[in-house]
C-alpha cells in the first residue's frame, strides 16, 4: 500500500508514564490514514493512553506524536474524539439537534451565530446517522445505539477525518453493536480514519482492518487477522497474569525483561 | 388594602427602591450562574463557598468598619482561599475534591463565627447572615449591578465555551477549549455574586437566589439556553415578590426571597408536565395498572 506521508500517524519511541508506572513504554508505530484500526490489549496497556497522546492531553516522556509533517495538535480540527457513554449526563438539557451543532462550535468566532453552511452540515450530519426523525427529541429519550449515534454525528459535524473512539461498544446490546459495527465499515470505505480502543477482539477482528496489540509496549501492529494469532495474543495478555501471579513484583514483570 | 397599596406604595421609599433593584439586578446573574450549578452538580459547592465568606466579612468589619468596599474584598480574598485551598488539598493529598471542600469551608466558617462573637456591634452581622433591605446603600447598588453586569456579559461572549464545560467538558478540551479558564472564572464569578448578593439576601440564604430558579427551570426546560431564560426570570419575579412579602409581613429580606423561590420549586418539583413527581407517579400507575390487565 502507498501512503502519502500527509496521511500517516507516526509514533516514534514514544514513551509515556504516570508518576513511577510506565502507560506506554517506547512505541515505535505508523497507523495509515484512510484504515479502521483497534487498538487492543489488557486493562492497562496503555489504550486510552494512546489516544489522551494523540489529542495532546499527556505530557510525553519522550519520543514523539507526528501527523503527516506536522504536530497534531495543530490538526485538532481534523481530529474528532468521542467519550465514553457513561461520561455524558443523558439528563443534561439539550436535544440530539444541540448537540450536533457542537460540532461546529469550533469553527465560529466569538458572539456569531451558525450560518447556513453550518445548518446544512449539521442537516447531512443528522441524515447519514437517521437521527433526522429524533432531532427534537431530549437525548435521554434515545436508544443506547441512538445516544452513540449523536456523537458520531457530532464528530461528522466537526468535519474531522480522524475519529478517535475510547471504547465506544461498551455498554451497547447486540443490536447496536452491529449497528456501530456498520458504520465505522461504511466510514472505513469513505476514506475515514478510525481509531478506537476496543476490549472485545473478536468484535475488532469483524469491525477493523488494522489492529495495534499492546501491552504498555507494542506487541504486534499491521492487518488485523495478522495481528490477532494466537502468539500474539497470548504474548499481549500473558503479562497482565504475571502481575496477579507475583503480587510483590508487578513492576519487574510488566515492564519487560530487567535490565540487570 | 388596594392593590396600589400593595404593590406600589412601598417603593415610595428610597430604601425598598433600592432593595428592589438590588434583588432584581442579582436576579439576572444568580439566574445564569444557578444554571451552571446545579448542571455541574456544584450545588453542595456553592453553599459551602457561600458560608467560607464569613470570616473575611468579619474581619474586614474588625479592621475598616462598614465599608462595602472592605466588605467585598475581605468576602472575595475568603472566598477564594477557599475555592483555591481545597483545589491544592486535593491535588497534594489523598483527600478528594469534596471532603476537602466540605472541610475548608466549616473551619473558615467556624473562624467566622469565632471572629463575629469577637465583633464590638453584632446587630449589624445577622444582617450579613440573613439579609436586610434595610441596609442596601446606593454603592451596595452600584456593585450588585456592576457584577451582575459583568456576569451577564461573560455569558453571552462565551455562551458557547460555558455550554460546551458544562455538557462535556472532554470535547471542550478536544477542540482546544480552555476548560480549567473557564472553570476557574466560573468559580470567581459566583464568588462575585455571592459577595454582591450579601445585604439583600445574607450570606446563608444567598445561594437560594442562584440555585432555586435554575432547580426550577431544569424540572421544565429541553434546552439549555431555555432553561437559563427560565431560571432569570422565575429569579425576577420571584424576587420582586419576595421584596413586597417582607415588607408587608416584616420578614428579613433573604428569607422572604428564598420562600417565594420555594414555591415556585416545589410546584414544579410536583407538577411539571414530564419531569415531576405527580407525572412519573401516574405513570408508574399506569404501567402497574397494564401489568395487571395484560392476559398473563
Amino acid at each position: 500500500m502507498t501512503t502519502v506521508p500527509h496521511h500517516i500517524l507516526r509514533f516514534r519511541a514514544l514513551t509515556v508514564r504516570y508518576g513511577p508506572t510506565t502507560a506506554l513504554e517506547n512505541l515505535t508505530l505508523d497507523i495509515p490514514c484512510g484504515s479502521s484500526t483497534a487498538i487492543l490489549g489488557p486493562n492497562g496497556a496503555g489504550k486510552s493512553t494512546l489516544l489522551r497522546a494523540i489529542l495532546g492531553w499527556q505530557a510525553l516522556a519522550g519520543g514523539e506524536i507526528r501527523l503527516g509533517d506536522t504536530h497534531p495538535q495543530h490538526a485538532l480540527p481534523r481530529l474528532a474524539y468521542l467519550p465514553q457513554r457513561q461520561a455524558v449526563d443523558w439528563d443534561f438539557p439539550i436535544t440530539v439537534r444541540g448537540v450536533v451543532e457542537q460540532g461546529r462550535y469550533p469553527a465560529l468566532k466569538l458572539c456569531s451565530r451558525l450560518s447556513a453552511a453550518d445548518h446544512a452540515r449539521v442537516d447531512r450530519a443528522l441524515e447519514e446517522l437517521g437521527l433526522t426523525e429524533l432531532a427534537e427529541r431530549q437525548i435521554r429519550m434515545l436508544s443506547g445505539g441512538q445516544q452513540q449515534r449523536v456523537f458520531l454525528a457530532r464528530a461528522l459535524a466537526q468535519g474531522a477525518d480522524i475519529f478517535l473512539l475510547d471504547e465506544p461498544f461498551a455498554g451497547l446490546d447486540l443490536f447496536a453493536c452491529e449497528e456501530l459495527t456498520h458504520i465505522l465499515r461504511a466510514w472505513e470505505t469513505q476514506g475515514r480514519t478510525v481509531l478506537a480502543a476496543v476490549h472485545d477482539l473478536e468484535l475488532a477482528r469483524r469491525t477493523f482492518t488494522h489492529g495495534v496489540l499492546l501491552d504498555t509496549t507494542l506487541v504486534a501492529a499491521g492487518p488485523i487477522n495478522e495481528v490477532l494469532t494466537p502468539a500474539n495474543i497470548d504474548r499481549a495478555f500473558r503479562h497482565g497474569h504475571c502481575v496477579h501471579e507475583h503480587p510483590l513484583h508487578p513492576a519487574h514483570h510488566t515492564h519487560g525483561e530487567p535490565t540487570e | 388594602m388596594s392593590l396600589h397599596d400593595f404593590l406600589v406604595a412601598p417603593f415610595a421609599y428610597e430604601f425598598m427602591q433600592r432593595g428592589l433593584l438590588s434583588a432584581a439586578v442579582l436576579s439576572l446573574s444568580g439566574g445564569l450562574l444557578g444554571c451552571i450549578l446545579v448542571l455541574r452538580r456544584l450545588a453542595l459547592m456553592g453553599d459551602a463557598l457561600s458560608h467560607s465568606l464569613l470570616p473575611g466579612i468579619a474581619l474586614a468589619w474588625l479592621l475598616f468598619g462598614p465599608s462595602t468596599t472592605a466588605l467585598f474584598v475581605g468576602a472575595l480574598v475568603a472566598g477564594l482561599l477557599t475555592a483555591l485551598g481545597s483545589a491544592l488539598l486535593s491535588r497534594l493529598t489523598r483527600v478528594k475534591e469534596d471532603a476537602a471542600f466540605g472541610s475548608m469551608f466549616i473551619v473558615f466558617f467556624g473562624a467566622g463565627v469565632a471572629l463575629v462573637s469577637k465583633l464590638p456591634t453584632r446587630l449589624n452581622l445577622t444582617h450579613f447572615l440573613f439579609g436586610n433591605v434595610l441596609g442596601v446603600s446606593a454603592s451596595d447598588v452600584r456593585l450588585a449591578a456592576v457584577v451582575s453586569g459583568v456576569t451577564v456579559l461573560i455569558f453571552a461572549v462565551f455562551y458557547r465555551a460555558i455550554l460546551l464545560e458544562t455538557f462535556d467538558p472532554v470535547f471542550h478540551r478536544a477542540i482546544g477549549g480552555r476548560g480549567g479558564l473557564v472553570h476557574f472564572g466560573f468559580l470567581a464569578l459566583t464568588v462575585l455574586n455571592l459577595v454582591a448578593a450579601l445585604q439583600t439576601m445574607g450570606i446563608v440564604l444567598a445561594l437560594g437566589l442562584f440555585l432555586l430558579p435554575a432547580v426550577s427551570a431544569y424540572l421544565w426546560c429541553d434546552h439549555f439556553f431555555r432553561m437559563l431564560l427560565l431560571s432569570v426570570a422565575i429569579a425576577l419575579v420571584s424576587s420582586v415578590a419576595g421584596i413586597l412579602v417582607s415588607y408587608h409581613a416584616g420578614l428579613a429580606s433573604g428569607a422572604a426571597i428564598v420562600l417565594c423561590l420555594g414555591v415556585v420549586f416545589v410546584g414544579s418539583a410536583l407538577f411539571s408536565p414530564n419531569y415531576g413527581a405527580l407525572y412519573r407517579f401516574r405513570q408508574y400507575l399506569r404501567e402497574r395498572r397494564g401489568v395487571r390487565n395484560s392476559p398473563n
